[in-house]
């Protein structure tokens, strides 16, 4: 077993290590990172504009001018949240170039803009608010990379406009970037005008029906998903950060899945998905962190005898409920530890196939594509993310059951293993 | 005045130990600074540092950061994972001087 772990583990971080040493997937999850506050913000929006009771307690007039009231709130981030991803990358990316950020994530914007459509609906002068949303979300990131590079790729050759001494030093950085800026956006023009000749008419459209869609409806369904959550235990479990890893490659399909959840919640239509974002961040991590291991933190407060056990349970139920837990993956220990690979691996599938099955079948409505803080206690989480359902809540809990119950007989033999030897100690 | 810069993915988990870290030292009349951050904050706050420790589930980075650590002539390390589990503030501080008095 030990070789056999060996191996594994000897496989497994160089793909950690090439996964987040990749200065795409760097970007990207730091770009994420740049657009989480302002889409939180959003969501609490969303989230008030749909508080429970409230269309019964106010005629239906009331309701709809306070719903129009507070709807800018998540128009102007959550919908259009492309947009503050493609800053973010384009900025972290120039960065990481050792170059000036903001011109990087502006140039990544306008690029964008170049390729986006400005007419909807043969009205010219507009830019559809959809297309810097879920639709153009991968069109975004591919153009945020490209960008990046070009204009990085530029600044590199040095063809920039030197400013004698004394001048300030603000406006000779504003003419360093001119030559690279021109030249890029020049290259996205071409690329648009070409475009215009294909049966695509638009890059939008390529990218969308080339890559997203078949993508994002790869990363809805469930097998993709307990491969996702899969490659996520077994990271941690060699005390890799798993989340991270694998959130770097899967997060542009989850948030585009969540944003067409979200549209559609804000329409009053049929959710489309079942997996978004939302439904890894709360009904996978939002239990106690990743592996659920606030029921672990329970099942210990009910059977656990040990010192060391109990000591940990201690130690990690306070984090645990924010979803930190650190303390037990490293405490338990869950890393290297042959006697809970089975409850590690297993519940979280579990959980996802439950839960993705309670969705499809209505017992509870599917993630309303709001995005709730990771940190955000189990039950109220679940509550949240299905646009204050309290199915939600309640599946959460049943889940919580349903780890308990896998993870118990494991839990016991570990801490009788733990008891024995304590007791051991001090008889001799 | 010892700097000493925790990382991990959202500094969530090292802020645990900052925490315990900060009592220790308190004890034993250490004076230091110790705050967490996030791991892709490290090069901003690399600078204001005189060690750095990353928490073991950051371990596939340590690359990447001993690399910005060395930059800034700044010591690093992966922190224990045993000692991570516990939150043994006590061990993962006894570290980071030992760093500290390798520099000198």
């Amino acid at each position: 077993m030990n070789t056999f772990m060996k191996t594994l583990e000897n496989v497994l971080l160089p793909i950690a290590d090439k996964l987040n040493n990749n200065r795409y997937l760097t970007a990207l999850r730091d770009g994420f990172m740049v657009a989480l506050p302002i889409i939180i913000f959003g969501s609490i929006f969303v989230v008030i504009a749909n508080l429970p009771f409230l269309d019964r307690l106010m005629s239906e007039d009331t309701f709809l001018a306070y719903q129009n009231a507070l709807g800018p709130a998540s128009a102007s981030t959550l919908s259009i949240m492309g947009m503050f991803v493609i800053v973010g990358i384009g900025y972290k990316m120039t960065e990481h170039y050792g170059n000036d950020g903001i011109y990087g994530g502006v140039v990544a914007l306008t690029a964008f803009l170049i390729l986006t459509p400005q007419v909807l609906e043969g009205v010219t002068g507009v830019i559809p608010t959809a297309s810097l949303g879920a639709q153009g979300m991968f069109l975004g990131i591919f153009t945020a990379f490209f960008s990046a590079e070009l204009y990085n790729f530029f600044v590199k050759k040095n063809w920039i406009i030197k400013m004698p001494a004394g001048v300030p030093n603000a406006v000779s950085k504003s003419f360093s970037a001119l030559i690279p800026i021109t030249l890029t956006l020049t290259l996205f023009l071409i690329v648009r005008i070409l475009f215009s000749y294909t049966g695509f008419e638009t890059v939008q459209n390529f990218i969308y029906t080339i890559i997203q869609q078949p993508l994002t409806k790869l990363g809805s369904g469930l097998p993709a998903t307990i491969l996702a959550v899969l490659l996520i235990q077994l990271f941690w479990f060699f005390g890799l950060h798993g989340q991270i890893i694998i959130n770097s490659v899967f997060d542009p399909i989850w948030y585009t899945l969540n944003e067409q959840n979200l549209s559609a919640f804000q329409a009053g239509s049929e959710l489309p998905n079942i997996v978004t974002k939302q439904f890894i961040d709360s009904f996978l991590v939002g239990m106690g962190g990743s592996g659920m291991t606030l029921a672990v933190i329970i099942l210990i407060f009910i059977i656990g005898r040990s010192r060391q056990i109990k000591e940990l349970g201690k130690l990690g139920a306070p984090a645990g409920l924010f979803n930190v837990n650190e303390p037990i993956i490293f405490g338990l220990p869950i890393i290297m530890n042959p006697l809970v690979i089975i409850p590690w691996l297993l519940a979280p599938v579990v959980v996802t196939v439950i839960t993705y099955f309670a969705m499809a079948t209505g017992l509870c409505p599917p993630p309303a594509g709001i995005i709730v803080p990771w940190t955000t206690p189990v039950i109220l989480n679940g509550f949240l993310a299905t646009g204050n359902a309290w199915q939600g809540g309640v599946l959460q809990a049943v889940n919580l059951l349903v780890v308990m119950a896998i993870w118990w007989p494991f839990l016991k033999i570990m801490d009788k293993s733990y008891y024995e030897k304590e007791n051991k100690g001090t008889d001799s | 005045m010892k700097h000493i810069l925790l990382a991990c993915s959202a500094g969530m988990s090292t802020s645990l130990l900052v925490s315990k870290m900060e009592e220790v030292a308190k004890e034993k009349g250490e004076q230091v600074k110790i705050w967490a951050v996030a791991q892709d904050k490290v090069i901003k706050e690399i600078e204001k540092a005189d060690v750095l420790l990353i928490g073991p589930q950051m371990r596939f980075l340590k690359k990447k950061l001993s690399k910005i650590a060395a930059d800034a002539n700044v010591k690093m390390d992966v922190i224990d994972p045993v000692a991570y589990g516990r939150i043994d503030g006590e061990a993962v501080l006894k570290r980071a001087l030992e760093l500290l008095k390798e520099v000198n």
